[in-house]
């Protein structure tokens, strides 16, 4: 059986969207599992048709194991690789398409098979593009990973290979602090952005959110640089693609790579002081005024 | 001890219009450092400064990133000297294609320990080119970095953070490694007359392309349509908030109206 796609996989298996994104595409789908065995053990009932695990020592990174996800999907090469977006991920992707010399596409929307070829409809530039690209040639997906795959019923048997690890080793793990959070599960999410000028501050925001059963996110320096959040939490090109049905952007100004992760959003609004923020254009209801005397006005109001 | 800083001199799309055949306008944007890069030139400055070590930029793209004015605002940023690969047939290339002749310019400089690059680039932001790179080379790789260290650790060994869900992972690696930072790994610092003055005086080294004899690409990548997304359309309605309890008021009654609520 010969391999048409290849999933790469690292530390965490989610990776329900590239499984339907390989399917499309028909033939065998193949994963290479870099992570732990109870990934693979994941990954084998999660409805692939082979999984091969390049298992290493036990403070290994799956980074470690680059080279042999290279050697396992180039031993057997396909016509698409898929990896998921977190950085783990990003690294076993980078060395399977280093030896395959296969083209690397981060944006695809859709992707087809047309004969030799291809058909990937990538966003370009921060989203505000789509170009259609037809590669012939192996080609490296860079996409959302989605949700933990559910057991497909049947379970594939588990293949090793031998796999001489990289040097690097963990040799220390902290917790942050901060919870973790799935913001694409959430029906109604307030984005705050620097806007605030004290972490304190966001009891408002938080009293707002309980009142309409919301999450919290942010724009990127709220999570990195302020560090009020963890990094789930930011929203934007390289953060998290929300589509809820409600988006609150409360102090953010709307730079174009906060604003393409939110525009699958229902209705959009936006607190603002600054009457020329980006963020008025691009929203349904935009309020202008202090956000301090804003956003408790709003959480009274649905009281 | 060598390290180098892969870098981009680019444009920021927040700058392009999309016409309505989906071409990209650039023309009122202004080329510049990519976003992040001056915090990877600054981690990776401090790096150097502790481990004694030379640093080295190293960029490869189209016309107009050996440019004066492109060279100097990576030199200024504390790098010892750049080495760059303009080509025109670089301006339009692929992810795999840049980290190959990355790959190709890294083994031109000979004895690199240590490749430190931004979190993404600021046009394409698909922060793929450090990880294929590290593929080429056959290095380790790590992304979102939050911090280096050299210290502690055996030589040719260096002491890595990163951000992993719920927490922070610490890593050592021994030999060579490609490092993305995150971008909030250090403060960047603005350079000075000082360091304008002295970036005009530092090497340049200018490769071309052809002598680089980078391996070809297994995939040819064709565009062969393009267009400009369709937005979803919003109301734009802005909400009088002279009085910010009757602005809150309003706003909730439009928002129970569509649903939302």
């Amino acid at each position: 059986m010969s391999v048409n796609a290849w999933i790469v996989v690292g530390d965490q298996p989610a990776i329900g969207n590239l499984i339907t994104v390989a399917r499309s595409l028909g033939g065998p789908v193949g994963a290479v599992v870099a992570g732990s065995r109870s990934v693979a053990e994941t990954v084998a009932a999660s409805g692939v048709d082979k999984v091969v695990w390049c298992g290493g020592p036990d403070d290994a990174p799956a980074e470690a194991l680059a080279p042999a996800v290279a050697d396992t999907v180039a031993a057997d090469p396909p016509r698409v690789v898929l990896g998921g977006r977190n950085p783990g991920d990003r690294v076993l992707l980078g060395a399977a398409a280093a030896r395959l010399k296969a083209a690397v596409l981060t944006g695809a929307r859709t992707v087809s098979l047309d004969g030799d070829d291809v058909i990937v409809v990538n966003a370009v530039f921060g989203d505000i593009a789509d170009e259609t690209v037809t590669v012939s040639g192996p080609v490296a997906l860079l996409l959302d990973g989605g949700p933990v795959p559910p057991a497909a019923g049947t379970t594939v048997p588990i293949e090793e290979a031998a796999a001489t690890p990289l040097a690097m080793r963990v040799i220390e793990t902290r917790t942050s602090g901060f919870d973790e959070v799935d913001l694409n599960e959430a029906h109604r999410v307030i984005g705050i952005g620097r806007g605030f000028k004290a972490k304190e501050d966001l009891a408002m925001v938080d009293a707002l959110a309980e009142t309409i059963n919301a999450e919290v996110a942010c724009s990127r320096p709220v999570a990195e640089g302020l560090n009020w959040m963890g990094k789930d939490r930011y929203i934007g090109s390289s953060g998290a693609h929300i589509a809820p049905q409600l988006y609150f952007a409360i102090g953010i100004s709307g730079q174009l790579q906060h604003m393409v992760g939110v525009q699958g959003a229902e209705i959009i609004v936006a607190i603002n002081s600054d009457p020329n923020a980006a963020v008025f254009s691009q929203t349904d209801y935009g309020l202008v005024g202090d956000l301090y005397q804003l956003v408790p006005a709003i959480t009274a109001a649905l009281e | 001890m060598r390290i180098v800083v892969a870098y981009k001199w680019t444009r920021d799309p927040q700058e392009a219009t999309v016409r309505a055949d989906g071409t990209v306008d650039w023309s009122r944007a202004k080329p510049g450092l990519s976003a992040y890069d001056p915090v990877a030139m600054e981690l990776a400055r401090q790096l150097a400064v502790a481990a004694g070590a030379e640093l080295i930029g190293v960029t490869a793209g189209g016309k107009g990133v050996a440019l004066p004015i492109a060279s100097k605002a990576a030199l200024s940023r504390g790098l010892d000297r750049v080495v760059i690969v303009e080509d025109e047939s670089l301006a339009d290339a692929g992810r795999s294609e840049l980290a190959a002749v990355l790959a190709e310019v890294i083994r031109h400089i000979g004895d690199v320990d240590l490749i430190i690059t931004g979190d993404s680039s600021v046009d394409v932001a698909a922060k793929m080119v450090p990880t294929v790179l590290a593929g080429e080379l056959g290095w380790p790789a790590v992304a979102e970095v939050a911090a280096v260290s050299g210290t502690g650790v055996e030589a040719g060994a260096v002491r890595v953070e990163r951000a992993v869900p719920g927490g922070v992972q610490v890593l050592e690696i021994s030999g060579p490694a490609v490092l993305a930072a995150s971008a909030d790994a250090a403060a960047p610092r603005v350079p000075g007359m000082k360091e304008l003055l002295a970036a005009a005086k530092k090497p340049v080294e200018l490769l071309e392309l052809a002598a680089l004899k980078v391996p070809p690409s297994s995939a040819v990548m064709t565009v062969t349509g393009r267009s400009r997304p369709e937005r979803k359309a919003r109301k734009g309605q802005l909400i009088d908030t002279t009085d910010p309890a009757a602005a809150a008021a309003e706003l909730v009654t439009a928002l129970r109206k569509a649903g939302t609520l």
